[in-house]
C-alpha cells in the first residue's frame, strides 16, 4: 500500500492528512503552527502517520505535498501547491457536486469556482481586511469572553440579529460592547456578527458566481451558526464535511496521489527527516 | 402624467419634509417607479451636472443617479477594491432592479466615474453613454463644441423617447428648470439668512427629492413649502455659521447632516451642487441648445471636478464663505474620492492663509455611526466659540 | 503601410545575432539616460521645458518650439523602480495629500518640494504644462503646478468615444464637431507656446516633428504585431516599459524614429530566427493595466518562473498615446491632420482603458493567448475601475483563463509580494491542469 500525504501550514494551525490508495483518509492531525513552521509541519505529519498506524519504513508515503502560506517551509515535502487549488480539489473529492467553494480560515476567506474534476476556474480572496473572515468572529469571541466553539451555538439561540455596522475588525469589539451596554442580548449581537461575516462572504462569492453545490471549508465551517446563517442567506444548504478543517490538506494529499500514480518518485527526503 | 408625490398639501410643512426625507432615503425610489407605472420613461444621469432640460423636453424623467445607502451585493462584484461607494451603489440600484432606466448618461467627472458608462453598457441593453462636457472651459471654442455635443445628445435622447424635440419644447423645459433653480436659490437664501428656520438636512430633503420626481411637481412642492418655512417659528441661536464642502458627488448620510445641524448652522454647501449648477436664469432665445451650452460655461457654480482657470476652487470657496458670512468651514471628501481628496489640500492651504478655521473629515454614504466625528466636530466648534 | 516580415539576408548568423539581439534594450537604456541628461542641463542652456503626459503629450507642437517634454509619469516610474518612491510620497503626504490618491502625483509633489532632485538627474520646473483629459488626474495634477509655479497650464480637451464600439469618423457630424474643437485648441496652444518662448510658430518644423512621429507610430504598430510570433520576441511588460520610455521621451525626434526603425529590425530578425526572450515560454499571456513598479523585477519573475510570457499588454496601447493604431499624419495639411490624429489616437488610449474587453477577446487567437492577467492598481482609477467588470465580460465571452491581482504601481504599502505570489501560483496551477486536460495526458485518477 502506498500512501499520499498533504500538509497544510496555515497562519494559526497546521494540518496533515494521509490518504490510502482508495483515497480514504487513514490519518489526520492538527497542531498549532506557532513560530517554527517547519517543526509544526513535521509534528503534524508525524502525528498523522501515528494516527493511521503507518510505518514509513515498511509501507511508503509515496509523495508529500505542502500547502498553505507556509508551504515552502515544508522542507520534507516533495512539491508545493497553493491552498486555493487544494481546497478546490479537496471539496470536489468530498462532495462531487461541488461547483463553488467558500473557504474561511483564521485569516482570510476564499471564494473558489471549480469544475467537476476539481479544476480551479476562478477565485477571489478577501485578504485586504479581516471583516469577512474568521478573525471578525474571533474578535467578537474575545469581546464577549466566549470560547470560539460556543460562538455558533450561542448565536443560534437568537432569532433577532442586531445589525452590526462596523466593518473593521479592530473596532468591532467597541461596537459589540456598546450594544451590550445598551441592553442588547448577547445572542442577538452574536447572530448579528455572524450575519455580518456571511454577508461579506456572499459578496466575495458573487465575484466568482454562486453555482450549486456550494461547499463550505476551513476552520470556520465548524461553526454551526455560520453554517445556519449561510444556508439562510443563500437560500439553500451548503455542504459541510466533518473534515472541513482538513480540506486543504486533503486536496494536497490528492495532488500527491496524482504524482504517485503518474509514477513520479519523490525527492530524497530521509535526510531532512533524520 | 399623474402626480408621483403623495398629497402633501394636506400635510404640515414638517410632515411634508418628512415625506421628502423618506423618499430621499428610500433605495427603491418609489416616485420613479410610479412614473414608470404611468408609462413614463426614465433617463438616469450621473453626477455632477447634466442638462436635464433636454431629457425633460423629450417627455422623459431625468433621474439623478447619486448612489444610495444600500448594500451593494451585486454591485461590489463588478468592481475591485479602493473605490468610492457611490459607483457600486449606483450600479446596484440598476442591477437589483430597484430602478429601471431607459438610458444612462455620465460625464467624465473623475477617473472612477468615467468608467461607469462602460460598466453599465456591458450589463444593460439600453443605451449607456458618455456626455463629454468641455474640460477646457477656457477655450474660445468650447461653447460651439458644447452646443454640438448637446445636439448629439438630443438625437440620442430623441431616439430613446421615440419622438423629436422642437426648440419650443426645449424653451418650455428651460423655463421649468429656470423656475426650479430660482426656487432652490430661495431655499438656500432662507438657509443662509435665517438658518434657524431651515436646517441643512431639512433643506437637503426638499432639494434632493427634485432629482427623482418630475420637475413641475418639485416646483409646486417648493412654491408651497417656502412661504410656510419663512413664516416658521424658530429663534436665532448662538451657533457657529459653517460652509460645508465635499458633497458634490457621493452624498453624506442625512443623519450626518442632521447631527451637524444640531450644534451649528450650515449656511452654505456644495451638496448636490449639480442641481444648482446654473446660477441665474438661462435667457432663452432662438437657440435654446446654444443658450444651455453658454450657461454651462459662463454662468455656473464650481466644483473640484470642473477645471476652469477663471474659477480656482479655493478662491471660490473663500468667496462662498465670505458671502455666507460663515466663520469656519467643514472640508470633507467621500472615502476614496480622488478629486475631493486632492482639493482638500488646496482648500486647507488657502484657509490657513486667510486664517479661517476649518475641520477636515471623510465620510461614506453608507456610514451609520458618527459618534467619533460628532465629538471631534463639537469640540472644534466649542473651541471656536469660546476661544 | 504594413511591412511584411522578411527573412533577414546575408550576415552570418552569429555575428548578426550578437550585434542585433538585445540592441533595443541597450540603446533604449542609453538614450533614456541621455534624455534625462538633456533635461537636467536644459536650464543652463536657458531652454524651456513643459510638463506633459503619455496620453497625448503634444510633443509635435512642443518640439517644434524646441520645448523639452518632461513626463512626471516617467519620473515617477523611475522613482519606484529605483526604490526611492516612498520618501517622495511620504513628503507629499506630510504636505497634506491623502494616502488614497494617485502615487504618481505624490511622488511628483515630493519631487517638486525637493527642487527636482531625482535619481535620474535634476528635473527642471515647468515653463508650462500641457495635458489632455485622457486622465482626469492630469487636470488635478496641473492645478497643483499652477498653484506652485504660477505657470500657464493648458488643457487639450479631446472628446473620447461616447460608448463602446461607437467610433465616429471624418465626415460624420459628431466627429467634425469634436475635430473643430481640437483644431481650435491646437491654435490656442500654439499661441501659448509663442508667448512662452517668444518665438514664432514654424510650420515646417512642425512637419518635421510630425514626420518623425509618423515613423515611430508605424513602427510601434509593427512592433506590437511582431509578438504574434512564437516564441514572443519581447516581454510586453518589462521590455515594454523600455519601449514606452522611448516612445514618449523621444516622440517627434529623429533619434526616436531611428530607435524604432532599428528596434523593428531587431524584432523581425528575432521572429524570423525563432529567437525569443531569455525565459522559457510555456504560457502566452496578456497583461491588462499598469505594472507593479515597486517590486518590478520580482513581479516579472513570478510569471517567468512558471514559463509565463507576456506577449501583449494594454499598457502598450494606452500609455503610448494610441500609437498602436499606427496613425500617420498627412504632412501636407499638418494642423488639420494633427487635430484628426489627436482625436483618433487619444480617443483610442481612452478606449484601451475603458472598453478594452473587445480588443482583448480579439487578441486571443492571433496571439495564441493562454491567459489574461488583470492588474488593477489602487493609484489609478482610470485604468482599474472597470477591470473587474471587463474581466467578467471576457470570461463570459471566451473560456480563456484569467487572473485578477491588485497592487499598486508606486505605493509599496499596498503591494504584498506574498499575496501576489499566492495568486499567481494558483493561476499557473490552473493553467497547467487545464493544459493537461486539453491534451489528455497526465494523471487520470485522484478524482472522485
Amino acid at each position: 500500500m502506498t500512501y499520499a500525504a498533504g500538509v497544510d501550514v496555515g497562519s494559526t494551525q497546521t494540518k496533515a492528512v494521509i490518504l490510502d490508495e482508495d483515497l480514504q483518509i487513514v490519518g489526520r492531525a492538527l497542531v498549532s503552527t506557532g513560530s517554527n513552521v517547519t517543526v509544526a509541519a513535521e509534528t503534524a505529519y508525524e502525528m498523522a502517520l501515528q494516527q493511521g498506524n503507518i510505518h514509513e519504513e515498511e509501507e511508503g508515503v509515496g509523495f508529500i505535498v505542502g500547502t498553505g502560506y507556509g508551504r515552502y517551509k515544508v522542507t520534507f515535502g516533495d512539491a508545493q501547491t497553493t491552498e486555493i487549488s487544494c481546497h478546490g480539489r479537496g471539496a470536489v473529492h468530498m462532495f462531487p457536486g461541488t461547483r463553488t467553494v467558500v473557504d474561511m480560515g483564521g485569516q482570510d476567506t476564499k471564494a473558489i469556482k471549480v469544475s467537476s474534476t476539481g479544476e480551479i476556474l476562478d477565485f477571489f480572496m478577501n485578504d485586504k481586511c479581516a471583516a469577512g473572515t474568521g478573525r471578525f468572529l474571533g474578535a467578537a469571541a474575545m469581546a464577549l469572553d466566549i470560547p470560539l466553539d460556543q460562538l455558533g451555538p450561542t448565536a443560534l439561540l437568537s432569532s433577532k440579529p442586531v445589525k452590526i455596522t462596523t466593518t473593521c475588525t479592530v473596532f468591532a469589539d467597541g461596537e459589540i460592547l456598546s450594544l451590550i451596554g445598551k441592553g442588547k442580548k448577547v445572542e442577538d449581537v452574536l447572530l448579528g456578527v455572524h450575519h455580518s461575516v456571511v454577508s461579506r462572504s456572499i459578496g466575495l462569492l458573487s465575484r466568482v458566481g454562486i453555482e450549486r453545490e456550494v461547499t463550505f471549508t476551513g476552520g470556520v465551517a465548524c461553526n454551526v451558526g455560520m453554517v445556519s446563517v449561510l444556508n439562510q442567506e443563500l437560500g439553500f444548504e451548503v455542504n459541510v464535511s466533518e473534515d472541513s478543517h482538513y480540506m486543504g490538506a486533503v486536496g494536497a494529499a490528492l495532488f500527491a496521489m496524482d504524482r504517485i500514480v503518474a509514477g513520479r518518485s519523490p525527492a530524497r527526503r530521509s535526510e531532512a527527516m533524520a | 402624467m399623474p402626480a408621483v408625490l403623495d398629497d402633501y398639501q394636506s400635510m404640515s410643512v414638517e410632515e411634508a419634509i418628512g415625506m421628502c426625507r423618506d423618499l430621499v432615503e428610500d433605495p427603491d425610489f418609489p416616485t420613479v417607479q410610479r412614473w414608470r407605472d404611468a408609462g413614463g420613461k426614465v433617463v438616469g444621469h450621473f453626477q455632477v451636472y447634466f442638462p436635464e432640460e433636454i431629457v425633460h423636453a423629450a417627455g422623459m424623467m431625468p433621474f439623478k443617479v447619486r448612489g444610495a445607502p444600500v448594500e451593494a451585493r451585486q454591485g461590489e462584484s463588478h468592481f475591485g477594491s479602493y473605490l468610492c461607494s457611490i459607483l457600486k451603489t449606483s450600479l446596484e440600484l440598476a442591477l437589483s432592479g430597484r430602478v429601471t432606466l431607459d438610458m444612462f448618461v455620465s460625464h467624465p467627472i473623475c477617473d472612477s466615474a468615467r468608467n461607469l458608462a462602460a460598466v453599465f453598457g456591458r450589463n444593460f441593453e439600453y443605451p449607456c453613454e458618455i456626455l463629454y462636457l468641455p474640460q477646457n472651459a477656457n477655450s474660445a471654442h468650447a461653447s460651439t463644441y458644447l452646443r454640438g455635443e448637446y445636439a448629439r445628445l438630443t438625437r440620442e435622447v430623441e431616439a430613446v423617447a421615440g419622438r423629436s424635440i422642437t426648440p419650443e419644447q426645449l424653451r418650455v423645459s428651460v423655463g421649468v428648470f429656470n423656475e426650479n433653480r430660482r426656487l432652490l436659490r430661495e431655499l438656500y437664501e432662507i438657509k443662509r439668512e435665517t438658518p434657524w428656520l431651515l436646517s441643512v438636512d431639512r433643506a437637503y430633503c426638499l432639494m434632493a427629492v427634485g432629482g427623482m420626481i418630475p420637475r413641475e411637481e418639485h416646483n409646486q412642492l417648493l412654491a408651497w413649502a417656502i412661504p410656510q418655512i419663512r413664516k416658521g417659528s424658530g429663534t436665532p441661536q448662538d451657533r457657529m455659521r459653517l460652509v460645508f464642502a465635499g458633497g458634490f458627488c457621493e452624498q453624506p448620510p442625512l443623519d450626518l447632516l442632521h447631527t451637524i445641524s444640531q450644534f451649528s448652522y450650515v449656511v452654505d454647501d456644495d451638496l448636490l451642487v449639480g442641481l444648482r449648477w446654473i446660477l441665474d436664469d438661462i435667457p432663452v432665445g432662438e437657440d435654446p441648445l446654444g443658450d444651455l451650452a453658454e450657461a454651462y460655461l459662463e454662468n455656473s457654480s464650481y466644483s473640484p471636478v470642473q477645471h476652469d482657470l477663471r474659477k480656482p476652487k479655493e478662491q471660490m470657496l473663500l468667496e462662498q464663505i465670505k458671502d455666507a458670512s460663515a466663520g469656519a468651514a467643514i472640508i470633507t471628501a467621500a472615502k476614496m474620492c480622488e478629486p475631493g481628496l486632492d482639493e482638500v489640500v488646496a482648500y486647507t492651504k488657502a484657509l490657513d492663509d486667510e486664517g479661517i478655521p476649518y475641520f477636515v473629515s471623510e465620510f461614506e454614504e453608507r456610514m451609520t455611526n458618527f459618534d467619533s466625528l460628532q465629538i471631534q466636530l463639537e469640540t472644534f466648534i466649542e473651541n471656536l466659540l469660546f476661544a | 503601410m504594413s511591412s511584411t516580415t522578411q527573412l533577414i539576408p546575408s550576415a552570418p548568423a552569429d555575428k548578426k545575432e550578437t550585434s542585433i539581439v538585445g540592441r533595443g534594450n541597450k540603446e533604449g537604456n542609453r538614450l533614456f539616460r541621455e534624455w534625462y541628461g538633456e533635461l537636467t542641463s536644459a536650464p543652463e542652456r536657458k531652454e524651456h521645458s513643459a510638463y506633459v503626459f503619455v496620453m497625448g503629450s503634444l510633443a509635435e507642437i512642443l518640439r517644434s518650439f524646441d520645448i523639452h517634454t518632461i513626463f512626471p509619469e516617467i519620473n515617477g516610474l523611475q522613482q519606484a523602480v529605483r526604490h526611492v518612491a516612498d520618501d517622495y510620497i511620504g513628503q507629499a503626504e506630510d504636505y497634506g495629500f491623502s494616502a488614497d490618491v494617485c502615487g504618481y502625483v505624490k511622488a511628483d509633489v515630493g519631487l517638486q518640494l525637493r527642487g527636482g532632485d531625482h535619481p535620474m538627474g535634476k528635473i527642471p520646473p515647468p515653463s508650462l504644462a500641457v495635458y489632455t483629459n485622457a486622465c482626469n488626474t492630469y487636470v488635478k495634477w496641473a492645478e497643483i503646478w499652477e498653484r506652485m509655479y504660477h505657470v500657464p497650464t493648458f488643457t487639450m480637451d479631446i472628446p473620447g468615444s461616447r460608448a463602446a464600439g461607437r467610433l465616429t469618423w471624418p465626415g460624420q457630424v459628431d466627429f467634425e464637431n469634436d475635430r473643430k474643437y481640437v483644431a481650435g485648441q491646437i491654435n490656442e496652444l500654439i499661441k501659448l507656446c509663442e508667448q512662452v518662448t517668444g518665438r514664432s510658430f514654424d510650420i515646417d518644423k512642425l512637419r518635421e516633428t510630425m514626420a518623425h512621429t509618423n515613423t515611430m507610430s508605424r513602427k510601434w504598430k509593427r512592433l506590437i504585431e511582431l509578438n504574434k510570433s512564437t516564441p514572443a520576441v519581447y516581454n510586453a511588460v518589462t521590455d515594454g516599459t523600455v519601449f514606452l520610455g522611448m516612445m514618449n521621451g523621444y516622440r517627434g525626434r529623429p533619434e526616436g524614429a531611428k530607435y524604432f526603425t532599428d528596434l523593428v529590425e531587431e524584432m523581425e530578425y528575432k521572429a524570423a530566427n525563432g529567437i525569443g526572450t531569455p525565459f522559457e515560454e510555456k504560457y502566452r499571456l496578456a497583461f491588462v493595466g499598469v505594472p507593479c513598479y515597486p517590486i518590478f523585477r520580482r513581479f516579472s519573475e513570478m510569471f517567468t518562473e512558471w514559463g509565463g510570457s507576456f506577449v501583449g499588454s494594454s499598457y502598450l496601447w494606452f500609455a503610448s498615446g494610441g500609437a498602436n493604431l499606427g496613425y500617420e499624419y498627412d504632412l501636407d495639411h499638418p494642423l488639420e491632420s494633427l487635430a484628426e490624429g489627436l482625436l483618433v489616437t487619444v480617443r483610442d488610449s481612452m478606449d484601451s482603458m475603458f472598453y478594452s474587453d473587445k480588443n482583448l477577446i480579439d487578441m486571443i487567437e492571433p496571439y495564441g493567448i493562454d491567459g489574461i492577467v488583470y492588474h488593477p492598481i489602487k493609484s489609478c482609477r482610470t485604468v482599474s475601475t472597470g477591470l473587474a467588470d471587463n474581466r467578467r465580460a471576457v470570461m463570459e465571452a471566451t473560456d480563456v483563463a484569467t487572473l485578477f491581482v491588485e497592487s499598486d504601481h508606486m505605493d509599496k504599502r499596498v503591494v504584498s509580494e506574498a499575496q501576489l505570489k499566492n495568486r499567481v501560483d494558483a493561476f499557473f496551477e490552473g493553467l497547467a491542469t487545464r493544459r493537461q486536460r486539453l491534451t489528455s495526458t497526465g494523471p487520470q485518477n485522484g478524482r472522485a
